[in-house]
């Protein structure tokens, strides 16, 4: 197959300019909504607890890991509805680049927007309170954990990413069942696991720790499982994620 | 063009609603699906298209493998399905987020087109009629140049000015490289358009023939009475005695009644066929 056939940059663009516009009033609605809530929020915290803005914070980065996911798991939309999923599928593009487009918005253009609305909500709050009350409560609301959040969001996300395109409808609350599913049976097989090596010693209490492993042992769960699981879900969580979806579109028929 | 071979498809793993079925389309020609509800005419479509996957067999559509989805051949094929919804954006905006992906689009067309419709650029598609919303989607097909263009009951919902426009500006609007391939039950629309005639029943297509190949081994006749000596092909009892397919031994020029022909081939498939070998 041609490079041509598998990614072009002017074809990416023009479907990411199509996702937008034919999504953006939706979209403009529901921001509106959220960033005004937090907003008002803000206003009143700034007024009530001016001191104490620790919260605000976490709630700025709560709503915006929820909406973001809320919003991934809706941005093959167009795919689950019967009677436009023909236009999607039939669309001059690549299935790279239907990945690309949905992942590139959902990624990187959402947190960008949430950023900069969470800095313009600060701004007005910042210059209410100095207006009104001649106070400036909001500062040091960004910090560098923001940035550790924003990795952290695009990563998990790409679990939403894939959801948005292998259920059809429902696709936020089936990825949550289905992460509830996952993990849920890890935590089962880990307890079954623990109570079969130590299960027997029904009288003492289980005890565990560095004292009672082997040099090896303790290398491997001190330092090269944590190394590991890092690994892992810096790098290669996205990438598995992105593969799994891009066949998952692959394989989609209407 | 289109090539078809050893087709088995089903929507579920029991159901087998396409077995070995072939189908070969040259470019040119305004082709006419035409079969009874649930004999797959849909799923034919989509199966070109790429939108379903077959089990078994070969596929080539313009040399490309449709279920791949290569967007070179997706921009060469066009889908116009007969049940649609469109995003609730004004039709210039419409076309300047999708006709870029059509490099062969042609803008002049689609002014002429929606001219022709009597759709303005700023109608909102979302609160455009079921009709006007067809009318569009047929103007903006017909303007990206696909060399093939698929469309499902395309005349279902126009009024009886839009069916006659339709087929004015289909028969203007298609060059020699083109081919359409129209499923549809509504063959009086369409009669004066579509040739060849494809008909396709449990799982197979059971006749492909041309208009000259039918008007020359098909009569279409009013008789008086069926004699038992000269058994018609089919006949079916109307006004006035008895319309009915016969073979045409003595080169008569009838009149061809596509419904009385896809009655016929429906119930007598074999018997039909077997006259265009005399």
């Amino acid at each position: 197959m041609k490079a041509h056939n598998i990614l072009n940059i002017t074809r990416l663009y023009y479907l990411i300019r199509r996702h937008i516009f034919s999504n953006g009033k939706a979209w403009l609605i529901a921001y509106g909504a959220i960033s005004g809530t937090l907003l008002v929020i803000t206003l009143f915290r700034g007024y009530f607890q001016p001191a104490d803005i620790g919260g605000l914070r976490s709630l700025y980065f709560v709503v915006m890991y929820i909406s973001g996911y809320i919003f991934t798991a809706g941005i093959y939309g167009e795919l689950h509805q019967p009677q436009r999923s023909y236009q999607y599928l039939t669309l001059p593009v690549s299935n790279a680049e239907r990945l690309l487009s949905a992942w590139l918005i959902t990624a990187f253009v959402f947190p960008i927007v949430a950023l900069l609305t969470m800095a313009i909500i600060v701004f007005i709050g910042n210059l209410v309170m100095n207006l009104t009350l001649d106070i400036t409560p909001f500062k040091g609301i960004f910090t560098a954990g923001v940035w550790s959040s924003v990795k952290v969001y695009i990563i998990t996300q790409s679990m939403f990413l894939l959801g948005a395109a292998y259920f059809r409808g429902y696709n936020f609350l089936k990825t949550v069942l289905a992460l509830f599913v996952v993990v849920t049976s890890i935590q089962i097989v880990a307890g079954l696991t623990g109570w079969i090596l130590f299960g027997f010693q029904q009288d003492a209490p289980i005890e565990f720790g560095p004292q009672h492993m082997s040099q090896q042992m303790e290398n491997l769960f001190l330092n090269i499982l944590p190394v590991a699981a890092r690994v892992v879900f810096n790098y290669l969580f996205v990438p598995f994620f992105l593969i799994t979806t891009y066949f998952s579109l692959k394989e989609r028929q209407v | 063009m289109v090539t078809l071979k050893n087709i088995d498809f089903g929507y579920t793993r029991k159901q087998h609603l396409f077995t070995e079925l072939d189908l070969d389309l040259e470019p040119g020609r305004i082709y006419g699906l035409l079969g009874r509800n649930g004999a797959g005419k849909t799923s034919l479509l989509k199966i070109i298209a790429g939108l379903v996957f077959v089990r078994n067999g070969q596929l080539s559509v313009l040399g490309c493998d449709p279920q791949k989805r290569i967007p070179a051949s997706l921009e060469a094929i066009c889908l116009i399905p007969e049940e649609y919804q469109v995003p609730a954006i004004r039709i210039d905006r419409y076309i300047k987020l999708n006709s870029s992906f059509y490099t062969r689009f042609d803008h002049e067309k689609m002014a002429w087109l929606l001219n022709e419709f009597d759709l303005k650029p700023e109608h909102k598609l979302s609160e455009l009629s079921y009709g006007q919303k067809k009318k569009f989607l047929i103007a903006f097909g017909l303007s990206t140049c696909a060399r093939l263009l698929l469309m499902d009951e395309p005349t279902n919902g126009l009024d009886i000015p839009s069916k006659s426009q339709f087929r004015r500006v289909i028969a203007a609007s298609l060059s020699d490289e083109q081919s359409v391939l129209i499923s549809t039950h509504q063959v009086r629309d369409l009669e004066a358009l579509i040739d060849p005639i494809m008909i396709i029943d449990e799982g197979s297509i059971i006749f492909q023939k041309s208009l000259q190949e039918i008007s020359d081994s098909l009569s279409f006749e009013t008789i008086p009475e069926i004699k038992e000596n000269q058994q018609p092909l089919y006949y079916e009892e109307g006004l006035g005695g008895y319309a009915a397919i016969v073979p045409n031994r003595e080169g008569k020029q009838t009149r061809l009644d596509m419904e009385l022909l896809f009655n016929g081939v429906i119930s007598n498939a074999k018997g039909i066929n077997e006259s265009f070998k005399l």
